[in-house]
Order: structure tokens, then sequence, then C-alpha cells
């Protein structure tokens, strides 16, 4: 079969995993990983050319990706944006932060995006409760305590 | 070099040196600095001079107790799945999701090599071969370091066949997970980690008796095994850190209104008035209103001089500390603590789904003041019958900060029915 999704560097980490994990089920998750970092969306052709590639049933695939949070969304965007809206960041203001990033990135939150750039989500606790309102584009973390427009702008223009 | 996420500085402070020993500053310690500084001498140790057994009676002496939140005694899960035969797997719980706790976060980006030294110890004792470190989804950062510590640990020989040169055999898999705070439960865990939905099982059979594919399996917290070299390195000395009972080093995680937050490690014999003091007290010298303690519950004014170890009076639980000023809403928190319960109960069980929904709503009701004092009896009976009803850890704690509230800040309550709000946070318009 062809596989115009999973690519060969993807391909050769899950034949990685396939040869560690006592049993294939286990590369699942991690193979969704794969193509969540690459893609940003898990959409039905990626689970059917994984379904196939790993020989899973596609109904375990779908199972999981419609319970773990971060397969689950639709967001159709280049980057993601995780606000954390739990008590920490809460008290310490998240929603100014939430407000800044809609004025600034043209999108409303946990809504599919518009423009392909970024999507914003509110997400639960990400573990940097010390320096609230925490958040996350893509895999890096940053610190929300003394962010200004200004930074926010600067944060946002490395990811194109 | 390598691309690693960005991490910020997350504040870790320490005045016993022991978890956080080179952990304090924000920076990955490689292998030969972590070398250099004892590392790997208490595995050393526990493969030259300890049988197995040796171990389990180290820890079972040491009064080590479940830092995930449970504080379960380690020694005695250890002792349940050793009463079975092998194979025997290890697990680390790194899924912490708790909000307010960031805790393992520090010890897995910083000094990846002491949970890895503390892993390979347990293998040992509990005769395991193979260990998993199940990693939360939103620490792509630490599963990376963990990964490439790993592999360090592999070239040198610290892990894979015949460790230093014994008959002993033991490796570690790390496995991320996808963002849902159920997959901390030990159950739902191991559920997760065999590839399906995180679901909770119906226990028994615990896990130390049919676990990870069936078989005899322990799940202990990152903070839990950090603790296993350190055990090993100062035998009965560890029963010199801390108050009888309860000995060890414990890290805090504060959040919330206070000058300096961050981890702080401590021994446990302190109070929460000396924590929050420890954390340079109340921002901008505001009122003291409440601690959250993350899913635990709620602890007022009148209870700062609570002890922050595993009594039955005592905080407990991950150490997890949100600190509340007069500027916050009890009411506005708890609809914040209740939407986190909503989305991420499983589904599993009816009571705590509908339950964790409903308890929500009708805290919105306070909120927007169309509540009536009939709605703090239902909050009371949602109280009483969600965790009843429920099969983990979820579901009995879901309603623990509501019911608190209701008991220490009730007045709030009845004044939100009046339309007053006494923080100024809802009824603006």
């Amino acid at each position: 079969m062809q596989y115009t999704y999973l690519t060969e560097d993807i391909r050769q980490k899950i034949d990685k995993y396939l040869n560690t994990f006592p049993v294939k089920e286990q590369v699942i998750i991690q193979a969704l990983h794969l193509i969540y970092s690459k893609y940003r969306d898990i959409e039905l052709p990626h689970m059917e050319e994984l379904s196939n590639y790993i020989q899973v049933p596609l109904n375990q695939i779908e199972g999981i990706v419609h319970f773990y949070d971060m397969f689950r969304v639709k967001r159709n965007a280049r980057h993601h944006i995780r606000v954390c809206k739990n008590l920490p960041c809460h008290i310490m203001g998240c929603k100014k932060l939430l407000e800044l990033f809609e004025k600034l990135t043209n999108e409303k939150a946990n809504e599919e995006s518009k423009h392909g750039r970024f999507y914003i989500e509110t997400v639960e606790c990400i573990g940097a409760c010390s320096v609230a309102p925490a958040f996350m584009i893509d895999d890096d973390l940053y610190d929300g305590t003394k962010i200004t427009e200004e930074k926010l702008n600067e944060i946002l223009s490395k990811y194109t | 070099m390598k691309y690693y996420p960005n991490i910020p500085d997350l504040n870790a402070n320490s005045s016993i040196n022991l978890l956080l020993k080179r952990a304090k500053e924000n920076r990955t310690v490689g292998i030969e600095e972590y070398e250099t500084t004892g590392g790997y001498s208490a595995l050393r140790k526990a493969l030259t001079r300890f049988k197995p057994e040796d171990i389990v009676i180290m820890v079972e002496e040491s009064t080590l107790r479940g830092r995930g939140g449970a504080g379960f005694p380690t020694g005695r899960k250890w002792r349940f799945a050793l009463a079975n035969p092998k194979p025997r797997y290890l697990i680390c719980n790194a899924d912490e999701s708790e909000p307010g706790t960031f805790k393992d976060r520090i010890i897995i980006e910083r000094d990846p090599h002491l949970l890895i030294e503390g892993m390979i110890i347990s293998g040992y004792a509990l005769g395991a071969e193979l260990g998993f470190i199940y990693i939360r989804g939103e620490y792509p950062a630490g599963a990376m370091i963990l990964e490439d510590a790993i592999e360090d640990a592999r070239k040198k020989g610290y892990l894979g066949k015949n460790i230093l040169g014994t008959d002993f055999s033991f490796d570690i898999l790390v496995y991320r997970g996808a963002g849902a705070y159920i997959c901390g439960e030990e159950t739902a865990l191991i559920e997760s980690l065999e590839g399906k939905r995180g679901h909770p099982r119906l226990r028994p059979p615990y896990p130390a008796n049919e676990g990870l594919f069936g078989r005899p399996t322990v799940v202990n917290n990152v903070e839990t095994l950090a603790n296993i070299p350190i055990i090993v390195t100062y035998e009965n000395y560890y029963m010199n850190i801390g108050p009888a009972g309860y000995y060890g080093p414990k890290l805090f995680p504060i959040s919330g209104k206070v000058k300096k937050p961050g981890v702080y490690e401590s021994t446990m014999d302190i109070t929460l008035r000396e924590l929050i003091d420890m954390a340079g007290g109340m921002r901008d010298g505001k009122k003291f209103k409440a601690v959250f303690a993350g899913s635990l519950g709620i602890y007022s004014e009148k209870e700062l001089d609570v002890p922050m170890d595993y009594s039955p009076k005592g905080f407990g639980g991950t150490g997890t500390t949100i600190v509340l000023d007069e500027d916050d809403c009890i009411i506005d928190s708890l609809i914040v603590v209740a939407e986190f319960f909503e989305h991420e109960s499983c589904g599993k069980c009816t009571p705590c789904r509908v339950g964790t929904y409903e308890l929500l709503n009708i805290l919105k009701k306070f909120q927007e003041g169309t509540a009536t004092e009939q709605d703090i009896k239902y909050l009371e009976h949602l109280c009483e019958n969600i965790p009843v009803g429920s099969i983990c850890g979820l579901g009995y704690s879901a309603p623990n900060a509501v019911r608190d509230a209701l008991k220490k800040f009730r007045d709030e309550f009845y004044m939100h029915i009046e339309k007053k709000c006494p923080a100024g946070v809802c009824f603006k318009s």
C-alpha cells in the first residue's frame, strides 16, 4: 500500500516502537503523537493508514482518538496554542491572556482556525502553576507572569 | 545540538537538598554530572551489597508513602506484588495532571537520572525486568529528556542486560499519554498503557495481583521512586529526616497569590502556615483567604497550623497548595474546579459523569444569582452520593472542594443567593 500521510520518517519511528513495546496496541498512542506533531490534526485517512500499517482494527484507533483530548479536537492550524484555565492560572488572570491571544491572532478560542496558522485552546492544567497563567505553543512552554502585548507578539512571530 | 522545547524557570527551592539536590537550577543534569555528584552509587550499593529482600525491608522501615496523592505505604504495595509470581512489571506514574501540581516535572526535566536510578533499584527489589514511565502528553520536553537519559544509562551499562556485571537485567520504556487526567488513576493508567481508552478497572483484582497484561504490577509516583536511591544511600539515617512515621523529604508545589510560587522541598514536620511563609508570604500585602489542596479540599484561615504529613489530620496528598487571597471568590473558584472534573470524568460511572455535570450547573446558578436555599441542599446531596457511586479516585475526590466549602465558607453561598459577592468577582454588570 502507498502511504500519503505516514511518511518514511514516521514509519521508521513506528517500526522502532513496534520492536520495543511488548504488544503492538501500545504503539497506537505513540504513533498518533507522531501524526499529531506533524499535522496537528488527526483525521480518518490518518487513522486508516495507521490501522493498515500496524494491523490494528480501525475502531480501536478511533476509540482512542475520541477519548484523548490531544487527538480529539479538529484544529486545522499549523500551530497549537494551549492556555491553561485551571484554578492557579484562573486566579492569576488567564482570561486576560486568552483575550490577548484572540486579539493578536484574530482567532476565537476553541474554534477551528480561520487563517490556518494558530488554533487557541483552553486546556486543563499543564503543570506550570508557578508561572501562571501558563501557556504552551506547540511543544514549548512559556511563563505568563509578566506577559505584555509586545512580548506576546514577539513570541508569536517565531511560529510561522 | 539536539532541539529541546522551551521550559521557563519554574522556581525550585530546597533547604535539605535531597530530592532537589541537583535540580535547583533550570537545566537538565547529564549522566556525567550525575555520576560525579554521587549518582548511581546507590544502585551499585544495592546490587553488590543487598539482596532484593533487603531493599524491600529497607523501604518498609523507611515508612515511605506514595507521593501521588493517596499516601499508601510503598513497602506494603511492593509486598503485595511480591506475593505473586514473575514476570512482574514496574510502572512509574508521571501523569501528574492535578491542577496546581508540578513537582514531578521538576525531577523529570532537571534530574531524570534520579528517577531512572530509583526505578532500577525498585525493579531489582521487585524482580521486574521491564519498567514503564507513563508520562503525560503535555510534557513533550520531559519525554525527550527521559528518553535521552535512558539511552545514556544504557550506554553506561546501568540499564539493559546484566547490569553492572550482575545477573540482574532491567529496561525502561517511555510511554506518552495524551491529555487525560483519569490516566493518573493507576488502573486507568494500566488500561491506557495497554493501548486502550483510559477507563479505570473495577477493583479487586488490584494491580499488584493483576495489572499490566494481567501480570502483577506496581505503580509508583515519580517522587516516590526518586526517594528510593536516597533510602538506599542513607539506610537508617533516613529515619533522621523529618518527623516520626513520616520520614523523608517531600516536595510541595505552591501556586497562586504568594510572593514566590514554586516547588519547595522540605520535611513533613512543617505546617501549612510555615509553607506559605517559605514561599514569601502573601503577594501585595493582601489578606489570606483559603488554600485549595488540589482535589483534596479547602483549608481556611483557622486550619493554617495543619501539619503537612500523611496523618489523618494532616495535609497529605500531593502537597499541592493553591493560595487564594481576599480578591478571589470561593464560588468562582469552585466553578473552575467543577469544570475540571466535569471535563475529566471518563464517563464510566453514571454518578460521576452526571453528578459532576450537575455540580457544575448548580454552582453556576450561584454565580448567576438564580440559586435558592434548596440548591445548597442539592449540593450536599451530590457531595454525599457522587463518591459512593464511583469506582475510582476521580469520583471519590470530585466533590471534596464543594463539601469543604459548604462547611467552611457557607456564608458565601448565602451571600450569593442574595446576589452579593464578598470578593467582587461575580455579579459585575
